[in-house]
């Protein structure tokens, strides 16, 4: 076993050298290479780790994995992990004796750890899956910084507006028709007014909030400038980003009492209780509407948050992209790279769709005519939009997002009257923040 | 008096055997070795890196911050100061309240009043539950769509706002962690009290002295290397929380203690060596009242 391992990597090195010398005959190289691959990996063991999922997640992963052993004769070693445990020590994972390739989120996520070294270049692997991804999945995938792909997307889902469509349609509305701010305001007044919440908010954990204000904040001041601010080209006390807040109070009348004793499963259980109005929400907790029953999946749907200034339309979403990273301190990372090729490829899919996985894949090269109606409308709301975000906390640094900006945005909850206070202090924990 | 004492140790070193002198190393040794190790050097790298910037991934990317670390926190984070007042009247709720109460409890249960037994299983039960058990279990009642707000028919929408509500969430939380705190100390106190020779007690009763004058001048001096131990417990016990809070919040920002700042700032994104001077002003928060506290004990006992 460890004979084999050193075989593959002194012949990779081999061929590294070979193609640093030779320049990039990029065609024939990869070609070859993946030929070669399969022979390379036969016999060896490749480890993979599901993050989170349960039973699903595991089913999913095995049938994945399966199909690539089959195909090319390696051994699959898999677990489960606890997802938060996972991503909270991430970084030491990383340094110990991690598995070969695991899912993972794009943005500062993948992008600061690739960086760092820890996650392997994907570049090759994105090259040879170029034709089924889209252009906007790989520049997404991409570090903006080292110009390098740490993750290979697979997967990504909408934060947007979700309602039941019989409450729309009880209080008298077309629950096809909830386009403008105004239609929204309705939609919350006449929901509150049956003694029901409406506008459901979680800020438990600080990071669930983060949704309305980015959409808040894309709406208002533009794409540019949300980004901008989460990365320190804009000040968080300019009248703009002050502006936000003012919309973000105006909805805190509509919210539930308890908006910091519940986190995202609490905003879910009240849409599936029947007893708010409107939230904004990742798409993912669908699943458990479908697992609930097939009658409360079909009354669930989703649109795009609406316009607030014309200038910018509806035309940036927060749609995380999720995918496949590979450990650079793994035992088989070419056995990695493989394998997080095939998951990211339509193969892969293929058999992710089979084991019952209800994502929406990036991939080019997939048939979404099967996809039900609610994934469908997941497709058009992801379609609105020109500008794509990942998220706050994927968009910002990590020493920022969860320490900085989720406490401010409970504070902010807790006492809306004190935002400019908020705004100063959240300014002066960036400043102090390294800069490198 | 003094060359005494020095010839008398030289002689009894002296009169050691080979085999008791490794032993004695060894004993010695091998402890202090792996305390060096384990608690030492990562204590006093630890405060290094507390004056630097460092990611914790590459050792090539740390540099110098000087007090930086420290200007931020005493500066700029609303949070440190949350916590210190958090983790303040944790240590006044326990040293005024929890505690005394415990060992109230302890004395009751010692004097064997009626039913003393099934109190005293009562009020231990807690003590074998871990802090991260009772909060699990407590969130599962309070949380809204929990049991406790499901009995007053409160659903999910209009659940009462405990866990996020600071005018509430302290004195709950406080009344949790002393659900089993005070027990904790009954149990240390009563096998103190279990030590106390009877015949104190009597003979200061036939002299005439109240139940609190004997308690104070005969239990409690008695009791002093339990006292000793007590106050300490209680000191770190509130301290350090964590457990508890970090169950119920899984974040460390409604409710921020000391710790939970340590936390966020080492795990996982947020990694920097904030975590490392939030670390260092526990410690000297642990160790300063504790060390002064015992010298002023131990003082006492050399006069």
């Amino acid at each position: 076993m460890s004979e084999n391992t050193n075989a593959v990597s002194r012949r990779s090195l081999l061929k590294g050298a070979a193609v640093g010398g030779l320049g990039l005959v990029a065609g024939s190289t990869i070609a070859t290479s993946s030929a070669d691959a399969a022979t390379r990996l036969k016999g060896s063991t490749v480890r993979w780790t599901t993050r989170g999922g349960g039973a699903t997640g595991d089913k999913i992963a095995k049938a994945v994995n399966d199909a690539f052993a089959k195909k090319t004769g390696a051994k699959v070693v898999a677990q489960q992990v606890n997802s938060d445990d996972f991503q909270n020590n991430f970084a030491q994972i990383m340094q110990g004796s991690p598995d070969d390739a695991f899912g993972w989120m794009a943005g500062y996520r993948s992008n600061h750890f690739g960086e760092m070294g820890l996650l392997a270049d994907l570049t090759r692997e994105i090259y040879r899956l170029k034709g089924t991804l889209p252009t906007s999945a790989i520049k997404g995938a991409t570090s903006p910084v080292s110009k390098k792909p740490y993750i290979l997307p697979t997967t990504y889902y909408p934060w947007a507006l979700h309602y039941r469509k019989s409450m729309v349609k009880e209080i008298g509305m077309n629950p096809e028709k909830i386009d403008t701010w105004d239609d929204f305001i309705k939609l919350m007044t006449l929901t509150q007014k049956k003694g029901l919440v409406g506008y459901s908010l979680g800020a438990k954990g600080g990071w669930e909030a983060m949704g309305t204000f980015d959409i808040l904040n894309a709406r208002i001041n533009g794409y540019k400038y949300h980004i901008d601010l989460l990365n320190g080209r804009a000040k968080w006390t300019d009248a703009k980003t002050k502006e936000t807040f003012k919309y973000f109070a105006q909805l805190i009348p509509f919210m539930n009492e308890n908006v910091l004793d519940i986190s995202w499963d609490g905003m879910r259980d009240l849409l599936l209780q029947k007893k708010t109005g409107a939230m904004m929400m990742g798409s993912w907790f669908a699943n458990d509407f479908k697992a609930k029953s097939q009658a409360d999946y079909d009354d669930l749907w989703v649109v795009p948050f609406p316009e607030i200034n014309p200038k910018w339309g509806i035309d940036s979403i927060d749609a995380p992209l999720d995918g496949i990273s590979v450990a650079a301190n793994g035992k088989n990372v070419a056995g990695g790279k493989a394998l997080a090729q095939f998951w990211a490829s339509p193969e892969g899919i293929t058999e992710a769709i089979k084991a019952g996985d209800t994502n929406i894949y990036v991939s080019k090269s997939f048939d979404t005519s099967s996809y039900d109606s609610f994934n469908k409308q997941k497709l058009a709301v992801l379609g609105s939009a020109k500008n794509i975000m990942f998220f706050l906390d994927r968009d910002a640094r990590g020493d920022f997002a969860g320490p900085v900006v989720g406490p401010a945005i409970q504070s902010f909850i807790k006492k809306p009257s004190d935002i400019n206070k908020i705004l100063e202090s959240v300014q002066a924990q960036w400043d102090a923040l390294p800069k490198n | 008096m003094k060359t005494a004492t020095t010839s008398k140790k030289t002689r009894s070193r002296r009169s050691l055997s080979k085999t008791d002198r490794f032993t004695l190393s060894a004993f010695v040794g091998i402890p202090t070795l792996l305390q060096i190790l384990l608690l030492w050097v990562p204590a006093v790298v630890t405060i290094v890196l507390s004056f630097t910037y460092w990611n914790g991934i590459r050792l090539t990317d740390i540099r110098w911050a000087g007090i930086q670390n420290y200007k931020t926190i005493f500066l700029n984070e609303p949070l440190f100061y949350e916590a210190l007042k958090n983790n303040g009247v944790w240590l006044a709720f326990f040293v005024l309240v929890a505690t005394p109460l415990g060992i109230l409890l302890a004395y009751q249960v010692d004097r064997g009043i009626k039913g003393h037994a099934f109190y005293e299983s009562i009020f231990y039960l807690p003590v074998v539950l871990s802090l991260a058990v009772i909060g699990i279990i407590w969130n599962f009642m309070l949380q809204p769509g929990g049991f406790v707000q499901g009995l007053m028919g409160l659903d999910i929408g209009n659940a009462i706002s405990i866990w996020g509500n600071p005018d509430i969430n302290t004195w709950v939380i406080l009344g949790v962690a002393s659900w089993r705190h005070i027990g904790y100390i009954m149990l240390l106190y009563l096998s103190g009290l279990k030590s106390v020779d009877p015949a104190l007690k009597e003979a200061a009763a036939i002299d005439g002295a109240t139940e609190w004058q004997i308690f104070r001048k005969i239990i409690l001096p008695t009791m002093k290397p339990v006292n000793i131990i007590i106050v300490v417990i209680t000191l770190i016990e509130s301290l350090r929380a964590f457990d508890l809070v970090y169950i119920i919040y899984g974040s460390p920002t409604i409710f921020p203690l000391l710790n939970l700042l340590v936390f966020q700032n080492f795990a996982g994104q947020g990694l920097s060596m904030k975590g490392a001077a939030y670390a260092v002003i526990l410690l000297v928060l642990c160790i300063v009242p504790i060390i002064t506290y015992l010298r002023i004990v131990f003082k006492e006992d050399l006069k």
